[in-house]
């Protein structure tokens, strides 16, 4: 199977003197799940629409496969917009045939394809609807179909699952993982730090035109782990703040989160004193979520600049 | 290339099926024919309902009636050959003043009457006298008869006076008392208008005209026509010029027009040539503007909902532009078509009499055609601008509803066109691109020799101002595109033009 591979190579963007990216340098191999975080207003929108040669870069260079963007077509790509729209009037089917042609798909390849996946997305009955008639989550599920119909190499979707339910999410899910699992190229952009979680393995968070970090998502997590850990008992355990050398940061009703401080103090200590009083429900080491990377990043970032 | 055949397709199949299309193409039409012929209809045929009748105060005494009646009535007939006007005096032997002053009249006349009888019966008597010299006392006589002969002159004078006096305050009651009549039957409708002829009508030619509706410009021209007919027949007879010559004279005219054009002849008629034009006009001003009408939804319509961006991502704002112009400008020829197969079906049928109009043809077929395609690619440029950089809906169609009045200007200019279609004026105004199409497809049928040098230099500077418009369009449609909620300002416009 051959490698896909996307790099972005020192871009820079400015619009009317306002720069919106500065050397701007990430890589994605295919089979990786690539979340594009930031916060509004970061130059995700901006990125992904140079990967989908909508926009050009002012300075560096965006290669697929060792070949530059600007020299690829279209059909490589597949592209879910953050701003959802539809031809109100036209048909669902009529709608996606078009996509899929304007892709280089035969009509008939279209439609079989697009008949195909509004079967497996539970909405086959709605082929001959009009999309005014269907409701928002029912669209945004017939323009998920139209990103994806022609099978590209690389796919961007822009905040996905903004407006699905739990069910549908799940069946987009395992509808990306499918795609993924052909060494494809899947690039997400979400506000959604729990989903970016669940589903990158490698993540680049941009803020203030510049990249953050960027990096495979265990390595990040294990870069960011602080000496934290976290207990549950069934019930209070008061005792435990006054451990020495230990730290609560954060109590909940029978949970505690902690640092420890001295490097002297034992594990064993602490659960045996725990035990005196309390049955432990749950003891782990405690991984920093994305979401707390994410804030302290920034945070950091923009005080840095300040 | 592909994805502009494939644009272009999709733009034409969701359009050509909808049903303002439709509309546009197959009731428009013939809406807009029967808007501008129905009121035609309605004021040819309304003369012929009733007879009219028309009131007559006549002061002069020439008894005017039966003149006017007669020029009328060879004038003017109904379908069932009876006259159109019918002439009544204005009587007013009614009214209890003038009866009161008619029976002083009759004294005072029958007094003049006597004493002129009188004056007269003396002066044979007095000529009597003189001629027979045997008369006894013949020298008494004659003096005395002399100064009865003063006496009764003087008499006769001062009744004359008095008479003259008299008739005069009748005049001025008679027709106080007429037009007070006249009009209360204006006023109930019994009258359709009335006429008033001063006592020196033939020297001053003045004739009062009543009527609740002067600004009817047909009825006020046949009545202009048909008195200047009998004063100047009066005129003349004044002048002692045989009745029989001066009815010779007067024999009516009837102008036959007819217009010279390439291949020959042909008979004028003003409603062909005025109403044929200006529907030609409105065909061509609806299909560039249903068709560029589309251009510009249909760009609202995607960078509204964002439907751009994906489109955009697969092909180029060239291909993505091309193929809606391509597409639109198809649906636009498919609906002139549709008239052109509409015009061949009413002229087999007979409906439209195309061996009176010499305009039906096919080079003039094809103008329409080369017009349209121009029209529609300078407005259909315009309008992919417009529809890229407008923030809202709204904007965008107070832009369209300018641009349309501008383009529908050269109808107001339509009887200046008809007049004389290569006036100077016309010429230059020919020459704006916004303003071609629609003086073009008027000047061409109404013009009687070719106007080649105007077609290629109008085709030629369209064709100049389209590549400048597609130009600017290309520039602004890939950039304004993407922009969601702001209005570009004209400085940010002009950069995104210079930039190459």
């Amino acid at each position: 199977m051959e490698q896909n591979i996307l790099e972005v190579q020192n871009v820079s963007k400015s619009f009317n003197g306002h720069q919106v990216l500065k050397n701007l340098s990430f890589t994605v191999q295919g089979g990786e799940t690539f979340g594009l975080l930031g916060p509004n207003g970061a130059g995700k929108t901006t990125t992904m629409r140079m990967i989908m040669n909508i926009l050009q870069p002012d300075e560096g260079e965006i290669l697929f496969n060792g070949i530059r963007r600007q020299r690829l077509k279209g059909v490589h790509f597949g592209y879910l917009p953050e701003e959802r729209g539809l031809y109100p009037r036209a048909k669902v089917l009529d709608v996606l045939i078009y996509f899929g042609t304007l892709n280089n798909l035969s009509v008939r390849k279209a439609e079989v394809e697009a008949i195909r996946y509004l079967d497996r997305l539970g909405i086959v009955q709605y082929t001959d609807a009009r999309i005014n008639e269907l409701s928002k989550g029912i669209q945004q599920k017939i323009q998920f179909i139209a990103a994806f119909l022609h099978d590209p190499e690389v796919l961007i979707l822009d905040e996905p699952f903004t407006g699905l339910d739990p069910i549908n999410q799940t069946v987009l899910q395992e509808i990306l993982e499918e795609y993924k699992s052909k060494n494809k190229i899947l690039i997400l952009s979400t506000h959604l730090m729990d989903q970016a979680e669940k589903l990158c393995n490698h993540i680049c968070l941009i803020n203030q035109a510049q990249v953050v970090i960027d990096g495979p998502i265990s390595k990040i997590r294990q870069r960011f782990r602080e000496d934290a850990y976290f207990i549950e008992a069934d019930r209070p355990i008061p005792d435990l703040a006054e451990i020495k050398g230990l730290q609560i940061i954060e109590e909940g009703k029978n949970s505690y989160k902690f640092l420890v401080e001295q490097q002297s103090l034992k594990f064993s200590d602490i659960l045996k004193k725990v035990e005196q009083k309390a049955r432990i429900l749950r003891f782990e080491v405690f991984e920093p979520s994305l979401h707390d990377i994410f804030i302290r990043l920034i945070q950091k970032q923009t005080e840095e600049l300040k | 290339m592909k994805n502009i055949f494939r644009i272009a397709r999709w733009e034409f199949l969701t359009r050509v099926k909808s049903r303002s299309f439709l509309f546009n193409t197959f009731i428009s039409p013939f809406l807009f024919a029967a808007v501008i012929t129905i009121p035609l209809f309605i004021f040819n045929l309304q003369p012929q309902i009733t007879t009219k009748l028309i009131g007559l105060i006549d002061l002069s005494g020439q008894n005017i009636k039966e003149e006017l009646q007669r020029e009328l009535s060879r004038s003017y007939r109904l379908n069932n050959q009876s006259s159109e006007y019918l002439v009544m005096n204005i009587a007013v032997g009614n009214s209890k003043p003038y009866k009161q002053m008619l029976a002083k009249y009759e004294e005072i006349k029958a007094r003049l009457d006597s004493i002129s009888q009188a004056y007269e019966q003396i002066k044979t008597e007095r000529m009597q006298y003189y001629k027979n010299s045997r008369i006894p006392n013949r020298d008494y006589v004659l003096r005395t008869s002399y100064e009865k002969l003063q006496n009764t002159r003087e008499e006769k004078e001062l009744i004359e006076i008095e008479f003259s006096r008299f008739k005069s305050a009748m005049d001025s009651l008679y027709k106080r008392e007429a037009l007070k009549t006249a009009d209360s039957l204006l006023h109930m409708d019994v009258l359709n208008a009335y006429l008033v002829f001063g006592p020196d009508f033939t020297k001053t030619g003045v004739v009062e005209y009543h009527t609740k509706t002067p600004g009817d410009l047909k009825e006020v021209d046949r009545f202009e026509r048909i008195l200047q007919t009998i004063i100047i027949k009066k005129r003349i007879l004044n002048d002692q010029v045989p009745r029989s010559k001066i009815r010779r004279w007067f024999r009516p005219i009837y102008l036959k027009k007819y217009q010279l054009l390439p291949e020959g002849q042909q008979e004028w008629n003003f409603y062909v040539q005025f109403y044929g034009p200006l529907i030609g006009v409105f065909l061509l001003f609806m299909a560039i503007f249903t068709a560029g009408g589309y251009v510009f939804s249909s760009v609202l319509l995607e960078k509204s909902n964002r439907v751009i961006e994906i489109l955009m991502s697969y092909v180029s704002s060239n291909q993505l532009m091309g193929g809606k112009i391509l597409g639109l400008g198809f649906l636009g020829l498919v609906q002139i078509f549709s008239w052109f197969a509409i015009t061949l079906v009413l002229m087999s049928l007979g409906v439209i009499p195309a061996d009176k109009i010499a305009y039906l043809n096919w080079q003039n077929a094809g103008y329409f055609l080369i017009y349209f395609s121009l029209g529609f690619l300078f407005y259909g440029s315009i309008f992919v601008t417009i529809g890229s950089v407008s923030a809202s809906e709204y904007d965008a169609q107070q832009i369209n509803q300018l641009l349309r009045t501008i383009a529908i200007f050269p109808v107001l200019l339509s009887l200046l066109v008809l007049a004389d279609p290569n006036a100077p004026i016309i010429r230059i105004l020919s020459f704006i691109p916004f303003l071609t199409p629609s003086f073009m497809i008027m000047r061409i049928p109404l013009s009687t020799s070719p106007i080649m040098f105007d077609i290629y230099g109008t085709i030629i500077l369209m064709i100049l101002s389209i590549a400048v418009m597609i130009f600017i369009a290309g520039r602004i449609f890939r950039i304004s595109t993407l922009m969601i909620g702001k209005k570009p300002t004209p400085q940010e416009i002009w950069r995104w033009i210079k930039v190459w």
